[in-house]
């Protein structure tokens, strides 16, 4: 409910204060700047649901955009982000729960991982990535554009997973047994946590690739550096949505409406002309403020 | 008749002690089985060997007559074995169905959760225990007994014919012990088996059919309470034999080091006063849980809701103790606190014995001042406390449990204070270590400490102490002289309070 107010506040603050923020352009312009941020929170809010945390997303985003902006056609490049990220996903679920490797340390190594073989294809931004994508983004379908029907897609998807499936159910109940300190509670009701922990990481990961696709369509190359800092700003969405660190309790409205306020806090500083610098010491201490103000604060695991 | 559930010859250990040795035990329809026995007799694991949560070492479990194995709570359940613990399992950020139906929900066409069916099944279970709870209501917001019942309409619901409630009306109020107690004949009306273990004598005649007791791990006997009284139900739980372990006791001074007057340990509790003096050993005895850790807790800042007047050598003591400096407090007033779980909250186990024994002499000093080489005392004091140990420096981790607790003994008796709270002196610790604690505590009574000490076995009280209080339902219900005191005095004193 907070973080649904604060967003309607700024939002009406910046609607008194600047001419440009009702224009519809600026509307359009910010749902588009504002969905990368949204599918990777939804992809982040999965893991922390079962008291975990994933590092890697803003790697695995800047190394989408070099694989898309490789010199191949877009029904290779496509699918093969897809593969990759479940395939670290995959390995970050086993890091963490086979070889019980906190989730931070595990997921910051792979972010490091992923750096690394980013930056080995694509050094500097560049290389053009598949019309397909590019034209999924940029156009308009019925007059409204693009961006909207990634929004509404994946929030459908993001809640059939989370509010309409036993995997869903399982992620919550893992979540209050970690939050409860009896992290055996979930398998004495017959769950497979292990597995679902696994599956919560392949699908944040995923998540993250399909921000990484959508970011690729609107920068139109490969960028290194595009995913920058992202996991931060996706953690910090969950967060504000009222998703409690610890695990056990979130909802994907909260998560969707988090990054909003997030999204708007940015659109608004840039429209109010506040250094890119100071937005970043901004967000850190949103961060520190919110999650100071949850309750319950241990990290999961 | 045929029993639905027999344990047969059912042994499990932790570690060396054997935690259930042996234990048979056949459930019969329609009947509710009491199981019974002192703190630490085995009733617990031997309930949770039948609930799946512990696998046995040795014997064989019959569900129905077919010999079956648990690996998980899970199975059990499967099979028709739903259990209560004490601490409660469920989850409580979920809601009540979501609770009843976690790890195997039904789901529609479209593969979404059946939530209309989870709900309409949990109502109809609710109701079959006469509850009108909603089943969307999450479970963190429901009362502990309500929680109990609804971990009761999910092995209705799962169609189960065995019912182990572990102390449910511990935590309870009076009204809902009765309800609890209307369920349990309901249950048994329905031909269910149910096992039932409290401390309560009232309940234990009120609505049992059978008593099994259980001491030390082992089986004493299986009888009808209809031919018992509460008396010799007691007998049969103690009788241990006192072994000869224990120093002669010392001569006690009327000079006071801890008195409490008007005391509460929870703002609903009686109020109660204690006092222990100098040279003077005193045992806080009952049941496990009533009270007794929350009440020595408190003084150290541990435990936060206790009111009242405390002292030590005359001065005050604010209470509630601060919860960051409550042991400071404490050691400023030359009163140490020892731990009951050594490895958790007592020892440092990857530092060297050395170490160990050095922060009790370093902590009283400030946090810049120069640290002192203890060596020459710490050397005497391993020597004339017996640790064996490959050397002074070896890790503590690396020793048996009966030297880890002398080396966390000695860092306070090095210290050169004048009382020590002691929590459980020699859990987890072999007789001839025992025997040695028993002497260190005796000799730093003798030279003029107080003792103040708790601990689940009540023989090892009795043999140590000077003078003995019973503690039950969060007060002081008796003071024994413990020359004279029996365990069986003890036992009685705190059921029948």
């Amino acid at each position: 409910m907070l973080p649904m107010l604060l967003a309607i506040g700024i939002a009406v603050f910046l609607g008194i204060r600047t001419d440009q923020f009702l224009g519809s352009e600026n509307i359009f312009n910010l749902i588009a700047q504002a969905m990368p941020l949204i599918i990777t929170a939804i992809g982040q809010m999965f893991v922390v649901l079962v008291g975990g945390l994933d590092l890697s997303v803003g790697s695995l985003i800047s190394f989408t955009t070099a694989i898309l902006a490789l010199d191949a056609p877009g029904y290779v490049t496509i699918p093969a982000v897809f593969l990759f990220a479940a395939l670290i996903g995959i390995s970050n679920g086993l890091v963490i729960t086979r070889l019980n490797v906190h989730p931070i340390i595990a997921t910051l190594a792979m972010q490091y991982v992923i750096l690394g073989i980013t930056r080995i294809l694509r050094p500097v931004s560049g290389g053009t990535v598949p019309d397909i994508v590019i034209d999924s983004i940029a156009g308009s379908f019925l007059g409204i554009p693009m961006p909207v029907f990634w929004g509404l897609l994946v929030i459908l998807v993001a809640w059939k997973l989370l509010h309409g499936s036993r995997f869903g159910l399982h992620l919550f109940a893992i979540g209050g047994g970690v939050a409860n300190s009896t992290p055996d509670a979930a398998r004495n009701f017959g769950v497979a946590d292990k597995r679902n922990i696994l599956l919560a990481y392949v699908a944040c990961s995923c998540f993250a690739a399909l921000a990484g696709v959508f970011l690729a369509g609107r920068i139109v190359s490969g960028d290194p550096n595009v995913g920058l800092l992202f996991e931060l700003d996706a953690i910090t969405a969950v967060a504000v949505g009222g998703t409690q660190l610890s695990g056990g309790i979130g909802s994907l409205q909260g998560t969707v409406i988090g990054a909003l306020v997030l999204a708007l806090l940015s659109n608004g500083m840039n429209l109010t002309n506040v250094s890119p610098f100071i937005q970043t010491a901004i967000k850190g201490g949103l961060l520190l403020l919110v999650v100071g103000l949850q309750t319950r604060k241990k990290i999961g695991l | 008749m045929a029993c639905l559930v027999e344990m047969s010859k059912v042994s499990k250990s932790f570690g060396g002690s054997k935690a259930v040795d042996g234990v048979s035990l056949r459930l019969m329809p329609g009947a509710v089985h009491a199981l019974m026995g002192e703190n630490g007799a085995g009733k617990s694991t031997l309930m949770k060997i039948l609930a799946g949560v512990h696998q046995p070492d040795a014997g064989d479990l019959f569900r129905d007559g077919q010999k079956v194995s648990f690996e998980t709570p899970r199975e059990a359940l499967e099979a028709g074995i739903s259990t209560v613990f004490q601490e409660l399992s469920l989850l409580a950020n979920l809601t009540i169905a979501e609770n009843m139906f976690l790890g195997r929900e039904p789901v529609t066409r479209f593969g979404t959760v059946d939530r209309k069916r989870i709900r309409r099944e949990t109502r109809k279970a609710l109701a079959v225990l006469g509850l009108e709870l909603n089943p969307d209501t999450l479970v963190s917001e429901l009362s502990i007994a309500e929680r109990q019942f609804v971990e009761i309409a999910h092995g209705i619901k799962a169609d189960a014919s065995v019912f182990i409630l572990d102390e449910p009306t511990a935590a309870l109020n009076a009204a809902d012990v009765e309800i609890m107690n209307a369920q349990i004949r309901r249950l048994r009306a329905e031909g269910k088996a149910v096992v039932y273990i409290s401390h309560r004598m009232d309940e234990i005649f009120g609505i049992c059919d059978t008593v099994t007791v259980l001491k030390d791990g082992k089986l004493i006997a299986t009888r009808h309470l209809s031919g018992m009284t509460p008396d010799s139900l007691i007998a049969m739980m103690v009788g241990r034999e006192l072994q000869d372990l224990f120093p002669p006791r010392g001569q006690s001074s009327s000079e006071a080091v801890l008195a409490l007057e008007d005391f509460r340990i929870d703002p609903g509790s009686k109020p109660l006063s204690l006092h222990v003096n100098k040279g003077e050993i005193v045992a806080l005895a009952g049941l496990e849980g009533q009270g007794q850790q929350q009440l020595l807790r408190s003084l150290a800042g541990m435990y936060h809701l206790s009111t009242g007047t405390a002292s030590i050598t005359g001065k005050a003591l604010p209470l509630p103790a601060p919860k960051a400096a409550g042991i400071r407090q404490l050691q400023a007033r030359k009163v140490g606190f020892v731990p009951e779980d050594r490895k958790e909250e007592g020892l440092f186990l990857g530092l060297s014995i050395v170490d160990n024994i050095a922060i009790g002499l370093s902590s009283v000093h400030a946090e810049l001042s120069i640290a002192h080489d203890y060596q020459q005392k710490i050397a005497e004091t391993i020597s004339s406390m017996n640790i064996k140990a490959s050397g002074a420096s070896s890790p503590v981790g690396a020793l048996s449990g009966g030297n880890q607790q002398k080396v966390l003994l000695g860092r306070y008796l090095v210290a050169g204070l004048d009382m020590l709270l002691i929590e459980e002196p020699t859990r987890g610790v072999d007789i001839g270590a025992k025997t040695e604690i028993y002497k260190l505590l005796r000799r730093f009574a003798n030279n003029g400490g107080a003792v103040l000490v708790l601990s689940r076995e009540t023989i090892e009280l009795i043999g140590l102490c000077d003078r003995i209080y019973v503690v039950h339902g969060k007060t002081i219900v008796a003071e024994l002289p413990a020359k004279t005191a029996t365990e069986h005095q003890i036992l009685n004193a705190a059921l029948s309070a």
